[in-house]
């Protein structure tokens, strides 16, 4: 039996069975990361000797019935712009690759408090700034299904460890679709919770407004559990919301509708079909399906990529070599933090600093970030009024597989294109999810993204789970574990 | 032609709250740099803002109290910009959409009153502070100390219409706000402390002309005697330019306090674009009904309505001005002793004029416990009843300031009493006139003034215990007999 393949709820009850220890699990998942590292890079860290005595520890909870929590003595992989006290943060940034965080995210003060192991952070793009994590001041991460492709982005690194099984889920951080596109691209389920439900006190900022913490996992379940963990208002975050939940219909009385917009041209047949074996398993079980319009989705990268820059191009000016991170030198205290600034942020980076900070200049306000504003206002008007007729919404995940490493670095205006059909639930703040549903010709997975009304969370990893019942995907990349 | 001035002032306002603006580190007053510090007022990566309620109180009472309509929806935006101690290289303030706007604000200038049309008031956070070694400033300093106690304090700024037209206004304008800020307890109003800070912009045009000349801004001014200096040097420099047919620029120019003289700091071309948006960290800021009551029921006696007050005891303007801009404890003394006396002239002078002048020299910052506010009654009583000279008087005041003695003890132990018995007065002058013959007759042939030398002669023999206007009335009656 392979027991880094197993869901968590399973690993638990072996724990409390005694049937296996967290420590032999533990070992295992390190075996693995031995076995996957070289040739994949999910991990930019790996913590291992300093969490044995940690699994120890939760091996004599197990031993003395008093392990209370689902997670306890679980391994989860942290993507790279997470901040664990005492452990390098460093957003993949030649900025940030000596920076020590003093303290806990909220999300790590919260999986510690629930016993959670860490294996270590993983990779991906600098800031979470792109689709494919090439863009690490490290070194690229690799698709555990085929080398020769891109795990997705941002949180490329901590699906690629879920997909190698170095770990048995991860957090990662989703602006644009930085955790169901790897998801999708790995084979696995990435959830984006509503907006808010879930602190971002320790994350490091990209876009404020778009920026959520949430799971890279095998199963529905296992995202369920580690967002249950996570989620809830935090007086560190005041964007941070308390987790209302609304309950919406999963069962067969529930409403599917298929957004019209992203099922048409820039989107594959492959992705397309994915959506389509869906919707018919769905009717078939009795569910009403019908097509939703979104027009304005058309603009949704437009408005992205001004107000994520925008946002962007503020949050990252406090990297300046005055207080932290990276100093070059210059002979006047500007010209020191003009020259760190210079060396420290990689290409993507410094276009969407630029993108960002023209975008608010003196004149062009109104023109660009204020008209974005706006389309985003309509944006969730529109998602409102889809959600008056149907309860869940159906779309591909990304509009292709996976894409090999190289591919589309030299044109960005592509790579941003990767993300269209993710960007809408940023933009509006909505649950999202990716579920694994197929393999290509290339024997590569794609996934279908399910998205719901704001604080319908549970409501929609229910659905989810239905549906992973019926497509019954079950397959990982050889070769890791 | 001749030149009128116009002078607009923004002030920043340090307030008193135990805790920063969006963190909850302490607000302290200490030398010792950087002790008052964590991930968020440091501008860590991932540390996130929330804000501090009391702030908000305190800028609402102070909205409240210049008249100022309230925004009821607000928000708080970013003001970007680098400086080595600006944490996050943005500033949290507020943009289209402040706390308070329209308001205004009564000054006394002599016996006359005007009011300052005030703009806005608005939150904003404070920076840390620099000390540039080598030289005063960033461009040219050799090496920079930067303390970030001080970073998040709560700032509240107070922008005035462009309506001040001297620096004698000036000057009184931030008296008064001082005062206010004061009386509503929302900050210790300390200049030498920086708890105010303030920068003009002037500007000068024809007399009657409708349009504004070119604006300067004057920063740098550390006390009431360098904004009245340097609004006056700017005045004549700008009335000299325009004389000469010199093109004024738009430009931020620094106060030198040893020199005392303006120059050029940046010019509008060098002036930065702060490219203000909505912080994503922080949702809008209702302020409710209720809020607004509860601030306005904790809105003690203003300022203006204290002097009408005063004025109302019968002092001038001026002399009500003069106490409404004391220590509570003077205002509250004078009223005392006025109730009891019903003379506010002489109340005001002994508390204004002797009191707080012996209290100087000596060194006393407060009233002895044993000091009762009858005692500058009796004083008062005793003087104008002629039982004590004025000058006795203060020798009791002295007295009483260091042992714990009523006024009358103090006459009596002193044996200060005036001699008000005719009789007895008569003969010590019949005396004196026989021993002074000479001065007699010169006063006779018309050297009246020698009638003070006599009067002071009585006063010795007496050891002052003579009434002096009762002496020279005595004196000048013998003589012509």
């Amino acid at each position: 039996m392979d027991i880094t393949n197993l869901p968590i709820r399973k690993i638990n009850t072996l724990f409390s069975k005694k049937e296996l220890k967290p420590s032999e699990l533990y070992s295992q998942i390190f075996d693995n990361a031995a076995n996957s590292e070289a040739s994949l890079h999910a991990h930019l860290t790996l913590f291992e000797d300093e969490n044995i005595k940690k699994a120890k520890e939760s091996d004599s909870r197990f031993d003395s019935g008093t392990a209370e929590s689902l997670l306890d003595g679980i391994p989860i992989a942290i993507k790279d712009n997470i901040n664990i006290k005492g452990y390098k943060t460093t957003c993949s940034s030649k900025m940030l690759s000596n920076y020590t965080s003093p303290y806990d995210a909220t999300v790590i003060k919260k999986l510690k408090e629930s016993q959670t192991l860490f294996t270590g952070k993983t990779n991906l793009d600098e800031f979470a700034m792109g689709s494919s994590t090439e863009n690490s001041a490290f070194g690229l991460t690799r698709n555990p299904w085929n080398t020769d492709f891109v795990p997705g982005g941002s949180s490329g690194g901590s699906a690629a460890s879920v997909g190698a099984r170095s770990s048995i889920a991860a957090l990662g951080s989703d602006t644009g679709g930085s955790i169901r596109q790897p998801a999708s691209f790995c084979g696995l389920v990435g959830f984006k919770p509503t907006y808010g439900t879930v602190s971002r006190y320790g994350l490091i900022a990209f876009a404020s407004s778009l920026d959520q913490i949430g799971p890279i996992t095998k199963t529905v379940d296992d995202s369920r559990i580690i967002f249950s963990a996570i989620s809830g208002d935090d007086p560190r975050d005041a964007t941070s919301i308390v987790n209302n939940q609304v309950d919406i219909p999963s069962g067969k009385s529930a409403k599917i509708g298929v957004i019209k917009e992203l099922m048409e041209d820039g989107i594959s047949d492959e992705a397309k079909n994915e959506v389509n074996k869906v919707t018919e398993i769905l009717k078939s079980n009795g569910y009403e399906v019908k097509e939703i319009s979104i027009p304005i989705i058309e603009l949704a990268i437009s408005i992205y990529y001004l107000i994520a820059p925008a946002e962007c191009s503020a949050n990252l000016a406090r990297f300046d070599g005055v207080r932290y991170g990276l100093r070059v030198d210059g002979n006047t205290s500007y010209e020191m933090m003009e020259n760190t600034r210079a060396e420290g942020f990689g290409k993507e980076v410094k276009r969407r600093i630029l993108l960002g900070t023209y975008a608010l200049s003196a004149g062009y306000y109104d023109e660009y970030y204020g008209k974005a504003l706006q389309a985003r206002k309509e944006m969730i008007d529109e998602f409102t009024k889809a959600f008056d007729e149907v309860d869940y919404l159906i779309s591909p995940t990304t509009p292709t597989q996976a894409f090999k490493a190289g591919e589309k670095t030299s044109n960005p205006l592509e790579m941003y294109m990767s993300d269209l059909c993710t960007i809408p639930a940023n933009l509006a703040g909505l649950p999202a999810i990716s579920i694994p549903t197929g393999i290509t010709n290339e024997n590569l997975p794609l996934g279908v993204q399910v998205m719901s009304r704001a604080l319908s969370d549970h409501s929609l990893l229910n659905f989810s789970e239905i549906i992973e019942k019926e497509i019954q995907f079950n397959q990982q990349p050889k070769g890791w574990v | 032609m001749s030149l009128q001035p116009t002078i607009g002032i923004e002030t920043h306002i340090e307030l008193n709250t135990n805790t920063k603006m969006f963190c909850r580190c302490g607000v302290v007053d200490t030398e010792d740099p950087n002790v008052s510090l964590c991930p968020t007022c440091l501008g860590l990566p991932g540390a996130l803002p929330v804000p501090n309620k009391k702030a908000i109180e305190s800028i609402t009472l102070l909205a409240l109290s210049t008249g100022c309509e309230i925004t009821r929806k607000g928000m708080f935006h970013r003001k970007n910009y680098f400086y080595p101690d600006l944490p996050k290289n943005y500033q949290i303030s507020q943009f289209d959409l402040p706390v308070g706007l329209n308001g205004e604000l009564e000054i006394v200038i002599e016996e006359s009153t005007d009011n300052i049309q005030i703009e806005r008031v608005h939150m904003e956070e404070d920076t840390g502070k620099s000390t540039h070694s080598g030289s005063g400033r960033i461009e040219s300093a050799t090496s920079t100390a930067l303390d970030f106690n001080r970073s998040g304090v709560p700032l509240v700024e107070i922008v005035t219409k462009p309506v001040i037209t001297s620096s004698k206004q000036a000057v009184a304008y931030i008296e008064e706000l001082r005062q206010l800020a004061i009386d509503l307890n929302i900050s210790e109003g300390r200049l030498e402390k920086g708890n105010l800070r303030f920068d003009a912009n002037i500007s000068v045009a024809p007399e009657g002309s409708s349009e504004l000349g070119t604006k300067v801004e004057i920063k740098n001014m550390n006390s009431l005697r360098s904004l009245e200096r340097a609004i006056d040097y700017e005045i004549e420099r700008q009335t000299k330019a325009v004389e000469d047919g010199v093109e004024i620029i738009q430009e931020t120019r620094h106060w030198d306090e040893n020199k005392e003289l303006t120059s050029t700091m940046r010019s509008k071309e060098g002036s930065a674009d702060y490219r203000y948006f909505s912080d994503p960290d922080l949702p809008n800021m209702y302020l409710s009904e209720d809020f607004i009551n509860q601030v306005k029921s904790t809105m003690p006696q203003l300022p203006k309505k204290q002097r009408e007050e005063l004025v109302d005891t019968g002092l001038s303007l001026k002399q009500a001005n003069i106490l409404s801009k004391s220590d509570v404890w003077i205002k509250s003394l004078y009223f005392k002793v006025h109730k009891q006396t019903k003379d506010s002239e002489a109340s005001f002078n002994w508390i204004t004029g002797e009191l707080q002048g012996q209290m100087r020299k000596s060194n006393i910052e407060k009233l002895p416990d044993w000091f009762s506010y009858e005692y500058l009654s009796e004083i008062i009583e005793l003087i104008k009843n002629s039982k004590i000279s004025f000058t006795s008087a203060k020798v009791i005041l002295s007295e009483l300031l260091n042992t714990d003695s009523t006024p009358n003890e103090v006459a009596e132990q002193k044996n200060l009493f005036q001699e008000n018995d005719t009789d007895k007065i008569s003969e010590m002058i019949v005396q004196i006139l026989e021993e002074n013959q000479d001065v007699v007759e010169r006063i006779k042939t018309g050297e009246d003034k020698l009638v003070g030398f006599l009067v002071g002669l009585v006063m010795k023999q007496s050891n002052g215990s003579v009434n002096p206007g009762m002496a020279k009335e005595l004196l000048l009656k013998k003589i012509e007999d």
